[in-house]
């Protein structure tokens, strides 16, 4: 360790941001390595900035900590210019506690946060100076597991890993490293190890799993190859999410990251059922915490880390069943001791006048919403049970209260969309600049700004539009120039996201296990940071799906039929298939479905499972 | 209608003048980041700060200098504002009770001088060159020796001026106290010019010296270890 704490202090002063690769903060876990049973390296395959803002890591790294004899650590993707600092001299992907190299570990864990990240996978490995295919490393240590949302088709990534978390992580996580901390001292093989964690619910290894084809590409059949793998495996929840562990204190870093602050999670799973939204369905069922538990951790987080801002995390906070009482009490808190209160995610149907009081009395930045289709019709084909009479009652209060600047939020290629709806989302700007203007001018800010914002819809597993196609980069080149041309304002601002970056996602997102050589091949022409748009390279892309002879077309662009074997298939979210056939039937009618506080629409998702609202009919 | 807050609070307010260490891994923290995280450590020990009035406030923090990257130290300065009279070592242990590894208080006090009084701070520096020592110490010497040691300095962009690079010699700012062999590197100690008027850092100096000499600085650790008034007096 010594070696390279030298060495990493001889390249700090010539690197960007060098805090970021030394660790030491307050509130990292130093433990005496000698009196250490299980390491654990929790790798976040992106950058510190943005791994560091990451909620579950800051859970899992506590809830593993919290254990004398196991020791979890960090370790993040370096930037170019450090990763290159690295190789030059010689230094392994370490970890920032103990600066020891991370293949020493007896777990390399990965969360998989998007797609795009992929490629830092296999660099990260790299760097430890491990074989990046897992068939390569033949030694029991260190583990490669993997977890976080992407999981839910792991397939992409499946050679790499030797096993997957899915779903939930703070029981199943302690269960598989006391299953290793128990058989460590037999000397097990890899094999032997893997086919007693395999038994555990939710551990998937996908080595266990051989994948048959059908002669048009599509997959036939998923099977077990070993008795203990299950034919399918069952995702974790947490039943009883208010005594889930929560940490106390955070890693607090020196230098500036993504979201800087605490945060606490109010609520898991959302209760919408948006059919694009892929989170809105894996996440489920709908479990929130109490007020007293919230209020409990937001104090105990504020005072151990003296952070001056405190957010509330979740899918949907507005839709925390007593929301209001929940700010009351929050906010007589952060009031007093002068920390700011931030709350992301609320919906515009119920954003209430006192809500945006409470907002505005904090500070008044700019309001952001996700309308995310142009009309009514088109937003009842995606379930954003949103109307329009909603939106612009909440820019008349948000106006009248003195805000000057609407972000607003779209999505193109959209199933079913149209011109009218691609057209309507330039209308629908305009009227909330007229609206403004309707405004007596001593009651509004002194400018307005509205700014449009398009992302390209990428289809993904598990929601009601897996089965769709995702629209061609043609046709939505074509209709980013019909909202160009609708714009009439010089109010109104119109950006849209790199369209090559949407389209490879939707190849990583439904692809199956043939996508690992293209990753492998991309990664190895030199793609890393793929999410960055300065390092992004979609020619090398381009390169290796041809090398590879795999078709993008066939994963993102071909509608799938219903009774299709996914590439997923074997991984059970516990949202039923049929559930998503009647929703996705739903979508091609623009019928919506409602949302789960209002009465149960039979996901598939049991009563024991803890949902709050789950298998109730009333309102 | 939105008011400013803490209009009703304390005008009364206490003047302390902090000092601290930072090293170890600590040197790493860049002075915007030391910022932030000296607010933290405040909020965490729960010392009675004062908060500047209006819509948006915040701690009054003031650092009277800052400190290089890299660079270790254990008389770095930082005012703050009390809204209680508060002991000074109490105030210390407070402050000290979480503080991430290598940073610390060692004395709090009231302010005497001013932060305009500083002129100069001195520094030990030590160095590993990729060549003998003596042979480094001899190149030193001769670096010394010059009539002017330029170097080139990046100016900022003014009214009708691009941004560009002028030669500034810096050889009258470099006191040098001290140059020896030490086991295997150099050893200096040196007083430069900092504060408001001119601040010159050893790392340029350094940088200055293996230009000139081709001698690679593999390893080199600094410590700065007074902070001088123009009088010559230590800031207080």
């Amino acid at each position: 360790m010594k070696e390279i704490q030298q060495k990493i202090e001889r390249l700090l002063l010539k690197t960007q941001k060098p805090a970021r690769y030394i660790g030491g903060e307050l509130g990292s876990v130093v433990k005496d390595r000698d009196k250490v049973d299980v390491r654990f390296a929790f790798c976040f395959p992106d950058v510190y900035d943005v791994g560091m803002s990451h909620l579950g890591m800051k859970i899992l790294y506590g809830l593993k900590n919290s254990r004398e004899n196991w020791w979890c650590e960090r370790a993040f993707m370096p930037e170019k210019d450090f990763e290159q600092q690295m190789r030059e001299n010689g230094i392994p992907l370490y970890a920032l506690e103990s600066l020891d190299p991370v293949r020493d570990f007896d777990f390399i864990g990965f969360t998989l946060q998007y797609e795009l990240s992929y490629t830092n996978v296999l660099e990260m490995l790299d760097l430890a100076g491990l074989p990046v295919f897992a068939r390569d490393r033949k030694a029991l240590t260190p583990l490669v597991v993997g977890g976080g949302p992407c999981v839910c088709n792991p397939e992409p990534v499946a050679d790499f890993f030797d096993l997957f978390i899915i779903g939930e992580g703070e029981e199943v996580n302690i269960e598989l490293l006391e299953l290793f901390e128990r058989m460590k001292p037999q000397n097990p093989t890899k094999e032997e190890f893997l086919r007693e964690a395999a038994k555990i619910e939710g551990i998937y290894v996908p080595a266990f799993y051989d994948i048959s084809y059908n002669d048009d590409g599509t997959v036939r059949e998923i099977k077990p190859n070993v008795p203990e793998a299950p034919a399918r495996v069952k995702k974790r929840v947490i039943k009883d999410f208010d005594s889930v562990y929560y940490p106390e204190s955070f890693v607090v870093p020196f230098t500036s990251i993504v979201h800087d602050r605490a945060v606490v999670e109010v609520l898991r799973g959302c209760i919408r059922g948006c059919r694009f939204c892929q989170a809105g369905f894996i996440y489920r069922p709908f479990r929130e915490k109490n007020i007293d538990t919230i209020a409990k951790q937001t104090r105990c987080l504020c005072e151990q880390t003296g952070y001056e801002q405190v957010s509330l995390s979740s899918l949907s906070t507005s839709d925390h069943p007593q929301i209001e009482k929940l700010l009351d009490t929050l906010a007589d808190y952060t009031d007093s001791e002068n920390i700011n209160l931030s709350l992301p995610s609320l919906r515009i149907d119920n954003f209430s006048d006192e809500l945006l009081e409470k907002i505005a009395s904090v500070r008044k930045s700019g309001l952001t919403f996700a309308p995310e289709a142009g009309t009514q019709r088109l937003r009842d084909v995606i379930n954003k049970n949103v109307t329009e009479d909603e939106i612009m009652n909440t820019c008349r209060m948000a106006f009248e209260a003195g805000y000057g600047t609407v972000k607003l939020y779209f999505m193109l290629g959209l199933p079913e969309e149209r011109d009218e709806d691609v057209v309507g989302i330039a209308e629908l700007a305009q009227k909330i600049v007229d609206l403004y203007f309707g405004i007596p001018k001593e009651q509004r800010a002194s400018t307005i700004q509205v700014s449009l914002s398009t992302a390209t819809f990428v289809p993904k597993p598990f929601t009601p539009f897996e089965f769709e196609p995702q629209a061609l980069p043609e046709e939505i080149d074509r209709r980013q120039k019909l909202i160009m041309d609708a714009i009439h304002s010089k109010k109104i601002r119109f950006s849209y996201h790199e369209q090559k970056i949407s389209k490879l996602e939707a190849v990583l997102a439904r692809g199956d296990r043939r996508i690992c050589d293209v990753i492998y091949t991309a990664w190895k022409k030199g793609c890393t940071l793929d999410s960055w748009d300065e390092h992004f390279r979609p020619e090398l892309w381009d390169e290796a799906f041809e090398e590879c002879g795999v078709s993008r077309e066939f994963y993102a662009n071909r509608r799938r039929e219903y009774d299709e074997v996914m590439p997923w298939s074997h991984l059970d979210y516990l949202v039923s298939r049929e559930f998503l056939i009647r929703e996705n039937k739903k979508a091609h009618a623009a019928e919506t479905t409602r949302n789960c506080r209002e009465g149960c629409s039979g996901c598939g998702i049991k009563q024991s499972y803890g949902g709050t609202y789950c298998g109730k009919v009333n309102s | 209608m939105l008011t400013p807050k803490n209009q009703s609070l304390i005008i009364e307010r206490w003047e302390r003048r902090l000092t601290f260490a930072k090293e170890g891994r600590a040197r790493y923290i860049s002075h915007l980041d030391l910022m932030r995280t000296m607010q933290r450590a405040i909020k965490r020990a729960r010392v009675p700060i004062w908060y500047t009035q209006g819509f948006n406030p915040h701690m009054y923090l003031m650092f009277p200098l800052a400190l290089p990257l890299g660079t270790d130290s254990r008389t770095e300065s930082m005012d703050i504002s009390l809204t209680e009279d508060i002991p000074f070592d109490t105030l210390l242990k407070m402050l000290n009770s979480s503080m991430p590894e290598g940073l610390y208080f060692v004395k709090a006090a009231l302010p005497v001088r001013k932060h305009t009084d500083i002129a100069a701070a001195e520094y030990e520096v030590e160095i590993a060159p990729d060549v003998p020592a003596a042979e480094a110490l001899a190149k030193w010497q001769e670096f010394m020796a010059q009539e002017e040691i330029n170097i080139e300095k990046r100016t900022k962009a003014k009214k009708g001026k691009k941004p560009g690079v002028k030669q500034v010699d810096i050889k009258p700012h470099i006191d040098v106290l001290c140059a020896e062999e030490r086991e295997n590197g150099l050893f200096f100690r040196m007083r430069l010019p900092a504060g408001v008027e001119l601040n010159l850092n050893t790392g340029t100096v350094m940088d200055a010296f293996e230009s000139f000499s081709g001698v690679n600085i593999v390893d080199n650790y600094t410590k700065r270890t007074k902070i001088l008034c123009f009088d010559g007096e230590e800031f207080i």
